[in-house]
């Protein structure tokens, strides 16, 4: 048996040189300090997308797009297909843990100032990777073609056209054509199963290589403070190994969810039926949707709405850039604004997404 | 000679009557004219309306030329709608009747012109109906009056003028019949009204006067919806019917009856009002005998049943009302189990008592039995379905197959009439088949739901104890690399 | 990885553990491949719901005849007057939910229930129903007969 296994191994060896990336995994080691933690939430973000991808293409064997079809393939999926209900459960279920993950991850790495040179690009990356998992939301949201997901649609998209000058064309883009139809579920369907995950798949590439290339980022604190020599542990077996044991425990949670808590598929969208009651959209855009609904229509000259939609735009745009606006931490030095605007950042949306809740 | 001094002192005499007493009259009279003898009697005579308020012309010149010239506004003898409107001169003017010292309504007009009479006549130019086709024209009086073409013993007969007559009637609507006078004549209605009872319904009473709309107009108050509430108007009025001796409950039971709830309440034209049970014009209570052959226009299959059974003859024999007898009239609700069976509210057990009559009895008993485990068994099945449902699988399919059960339930009902225990048992038996296929159907689906559970712990098992051994491993390989280094 | 002494102080430990740990491994492999494997095979039932319904072919109709064609949930009844023509209709009586036959000698869609009778246009023309039956498009390809909802 082990003989074999060898063979195989050195088959392998002979023609790919899989000794060196033994040898560069055996070298690398990663930091222990006491925010090691959030270590690790990189590597589950990553097993969440993986999940996504697996029964995403499984989903994609029954899944038929179209206005006529979309609501009975997903029921069909749920009552028919055996396990088709676990597999529906956990895609929807993953998906919000996917970017719950992703955004503690993108924030521990903001307050452990991890963006600082040399590793901008990999931030770059990781912020386009986390907007476009809020499109892989959006998009995937609309699928089951229920009522719920299709006022969210029409409004997230109502809210797209508002922006000023380009607005209206991005609106009739995504929707392609005025209302929400099924040629915007057709276009949701594309983006959701191709583009994206396109896109996505370059980026994490690039992201994991240079996370690979460069190592792990020490906070600068425990840099700072150390004189002792470096704790570390090898990435490879022992960093890998608790990887996989979190994993494990994160598909356990996913079962639990999704049996305890199957996913609801609702009405099915009726486009002339009036608006239920209650439309919220997904969890992790309520904190925007909250503000917009919180903005007087008129803040002196200009609409409200339009306002605050471009003030989100330019705090993303700013909170992405921030590897190069963040001077003083590139330079190894503590920065105390970007914390405190960070803790402000994470104490609004964590407030504004209760209020949502609550309004 | 002789000859001129009659003209001349008839001239004379004419002008000294010219400054008091109405021209119109005094040389209609000396012409001897109906309508002028008939106007002395007329209501309208006495409150001092003169010929000329109708007709037109000067009733103080005794030239004839100059006061029935039409510069003088003679209009002669008003034709068609001429006719109405002279009255409604008067009658639609609110002010000028007061001046006359009545009270009258003054939208008679009006509402005439759009009832079913305020269509156009056969001619095209005219409405069917003028005032004077019922008043009469210059013999009026109150319709208290019995003289009065409308007053309520002599309404049907005005009516039936049109109405009976079967050649004016087609040219205007061809399907109606023209046999309610005769109808009304054998209801307790018509009969009463032979004799001089002038508080018995007559044609106005229900249809109205001049606001008279097709039976099948949703605001007539003969349209099937709005029936009850116009026999009510009477019989529901105890102080108005105290002298009949009979009861003025009727709408109120009918109102909350299955039959009243269809009609009154789902406005579900298909259930029966008043007249489906008792006939219209000649409305009368059904005899005992007729009972089931009035219910059995709709409920047919139960009255083909009953009669076919035993119970015919029994209640024959008896004479008891056939379906009443178990089902009540006016108050009749829904039928439940309850009805059938040998408990104290069950009917069966009326007539068929242990002692008496076991065999009868026995099969209430049976029938009663066998109603209720199909019952429960349908709302077993349907509960497990609904749990299934609730807890989100799939069972459509053995919701479908619940139909049957249902409708067995409801051929039972029916077959029930048959009074027949073997026959009611074989309905039940097809419906207990399905309620258990279904219920098994269900009961496979609540099942599953508790496999995924187990399934669930089953995979944490497996997962919980591969996590607590990789843990122990990386332990294990830890220790291994601190030795290592330690050496 | 060197040889370490400890390996074989302790062999009965250690290969429990493996043992546990490989064993574990692939019960969960198993627990995992088995709902996958489930979920792929494709089953029995028609995929969506139904808008349109094969019923057979025209010679298998009699005249004069009615059958009750299964259309999702709903049973459909399809009728074929003496003269050769097919109309179908929702089977479910307008009164009380009871599923419709075609009663050959009053020549009517009949209700065993209350003795509801339809016309061949599903008008009630008799007894409780109190409105038609909803009717359904009856299509004709080639040879083959198919029903489907009425937009």
């Amino acid at each position: 048996m082990k003989t074999f296994l060898t063979k195989i191994y050195t088959y392998v060896d002979e023609r790919v040189q899989l000794e060196d990336l033994v040898q560069f995994m055996g070298k690398k080691y990663v930091p222990v300090h006491r925010h090691s933690v959030w270590y690790y939430f990189g590597g589950i973000t990553l097993f969440l997308f993986l999940i996504q991808v697996v029964t995403g293409i499984l989903l994609l064997l029954y899944y038929k797009s179209g206005e006529e079809l979309a609501f009975e393939s997903i029921q069909f999926i749920m009552s028919k297909v055996q396990f088709g209900w676990l597999i529906r459960s956990i895609h929807s279920w993953a998906a919000n843990l996917f970017i719950l993950a992703a955004v503690i991850h993108m924030f521990s790495v903001f307050f452990e100032r991890a963006y600082r040179k040399p590793r901008e690009l990999t931030w770059l990356t990781g912020m386009l990777m986390l907007f476009l998992g809020l499109g892989f939301g959006f998009s995937g949201y609309l699928l089951p073609w229920n009522e719920l997901a299709f006022f969210a649609t029409k409004v997230g998209t109502d809210i797209a056209g508002v922006v000023p000058v380009i607005g209206k064309p991005i609106l009739i883009f995504l929707r392609g054509g005025e209302d929400v139809t099924g040629a915007t579920l057709s276009r949701f369907f594309g983006f959701h199963v191709a583009v994206f995950p396109g896109i996505f798949t370059v980026l994490l590439g690039i992201h994991l290589l240079l996370v690979q290339r460069q190592g792990m980022s020490e906070p600068l604190g425990v840099e700072a403070g150390a004189a002792a020599p470096q704790k570390t542990m090898p990435f490879f077996p022992n960093f890998l190994l608790r990887d996989l044991l979190l994993w494990l425990i994160v598909l356990n949670i996913l079962a639990i969810l999704a049996v305890f808590f199957p996913w609801e598929l609702g009405q099915k969208a009726d486009p002339f039926a009036p608006a239920p009651a209650g439309i919220l959209p997904e969890w992790y855009f309520l904190f925007m949707f909250q503000t917009l609904k919180m903005i007087p229509a008129q803040v002196w000259f200009i609409d409200g709405e339009v306002l605050g939609i471009v003030t989100f735009g330019i705090a993303g745009l700013l909170w992405m850039l921030v590897p190069f606006w963040d001077r003083k931490s590139a330079r190894g030095e503590q920065n105390r604004t970007t914390t405190y605007i960070g803790i402000f950042v994470v104490g609004y949306i964590i407030i504004l997404t209760i209020l949502g809740w609550l309004l | 000679m002789k000859r001129l001094a009659a003209i001349s002192a008839l001239l004379v005499v004419c002008a000294s009557y010219s400054f008091g007493a109405d021209e119109c009259v005094k040389c209609h009279q000396l012409l001897g004219d109906k309508p002028t003898q008939l106007f002395k009697k007329d209501i309208h005579a006495s409150k001092g309306v003169s010929c000329a308020d109708c007709h037109g012309g000067n009733p103080r010149s005794d030239d004839m030329e100059r006061a029935m010239s039409k510069a003088a506004g003679f209009i002669g003898v008003p034709k068609g709608d001429a006719i109405s409107e002279a009255c409604a001169k008067c009658h639609a003017d609110e002010a000028k009747m007061k001046s006359y010292g009545s009270a009258l309504p003054v939208n008679q007009w009006k509402t005439l012109q759009t009832s079913v009479h305020g269509k156009l006549a056969v001619a095209g130019k005219e409405h069917i109906a003028q005032c004077t086709t019922c008043h009469g024209a210059h013999g009026i009086v109150s319709a208290k009056n019995p003289a009065s073409p409308v007053h309520p013993l002599n309404v049907v007969k005005t009516c039936a003028t049109c109405h009976s007559n079967a050649v004016y009637m087609r040219s205007y609507n061809p399907s109606l019949p023209v046999d309610q006078n005769e109808k009304y004549r054998t209801s307790v209605h018509g009969m009463r009204n032979a004799k001089g009872d002038t508080k018995v319904a007559e044609c106005a009473s229900c249809h109205g006067a001049h606001d008279i709309r097709s039976a099948k107009d949703l605001k007539s108050k003969v349209y099937a919806t709005n029936l009850p509430a116009t026999c009510g108007s009477c019989h529901s009025n105890a102080e108005y019917m105290k002298e009949y001796d009979i009861p003025t409950d009727q709408l109120e039971k009918f109102s909350s009856s299955v039959h009243g709830i269809a009609l009154l309440q789902k406005h579900d034209l298909g259930a029966p009002a008043c007249n489906s049970c008792h006939g219209n014009h000649a409305a009368t209570p059904p005899g005992v005998e007729s009972i089931s052959k009035v219910c059995g226009t709709c409920h047919a299959l139960n009255a083909d049943l009953f009669s076919a059974s035993p119970h015919k003859r029994a209640f024959d024999d008896l004479q008891l009302p056939e379906c009443e007898t178990c089902h009540g009239n006016h108050e009749i609700v829904a039928a439940t189990n309850e009805l059938l069976g040998t408990a104290p509210e069950a009917t069966c057990g009326r007539c068929h008592s242990e002692e008496d009559n076991a065999k009868g009895f026995q099969a209430a008993a049976l029938m009663r039995l066998l109603a209720d485990s199909l019952e429960s068994g349908e709302q077993q099945a349907q509960r497990l379905v609904d749990e299934a449902e609730q807890k989100g699988m799939e069972i459509s399919e053995a919701k479908y197959k619940l139909r049957d059960a249902r409708q067995a339930r409801l051929e039972a009902r029916t077959m029930v009439h048959a009074f027949d225990s073997d026959k009611f048992s074989d309905v039940i038996g097809k419906g207990l088949t399905v309620a258990s296929t279904v219920h098994g159907e269900a009961q496979a689906a609540v099942d599953e739901y508790y496999f995924r559970r187990v399934g669930l712990g089953i995979a944490t098992l497996i997962i919980s104890v591969l996590v607590v051994s990789l843990y122990l491993t990386i332990r294990r390989i830890e220790k291994k690399q601190q030795k290592a280094t330690v050496l | 990885m060197t040889s370490d002494p400890d390996d074989h102080v302790q062999p009965g430990k250690r290969d429990f553990l493996k043992l546990i740990l490989g064993g574990s491994l692939v019960a969960w492999a198993a627990s995992i491949l088995y709902p996958l494997f489930a979920y792929l095979k494709p089953p029995k039932q028609a995929e969506v719901e139904v808008t349109s319904v094969k019923v057979g072919t025209l010679s298998s109709i009699e005249k004069d005849s009615g059958m009750i064609v299964r259309f999702g949930n709903k049973p459909v009844i399809l009728v074929r007057s003496a003269a050769g023509e097919l109309r179908a209709f929702d089977a479910t009586c307008t009164h009380l939910d009871c599923t419709v036959q075609y009663h050959k000698e009053m020549g009517v869609i009949w209700c065993a229930c209350h003795n509801g009778k339809y016309d061949f246009n599903g008008r009630n023309i008799a007894g409780p129903p109190p409105r038609p039956l909803d009717e359904y498009r009856v299509v004709l390809q080639g040879e083959e007969v198919l029903i489907s909802k009425k937009s």
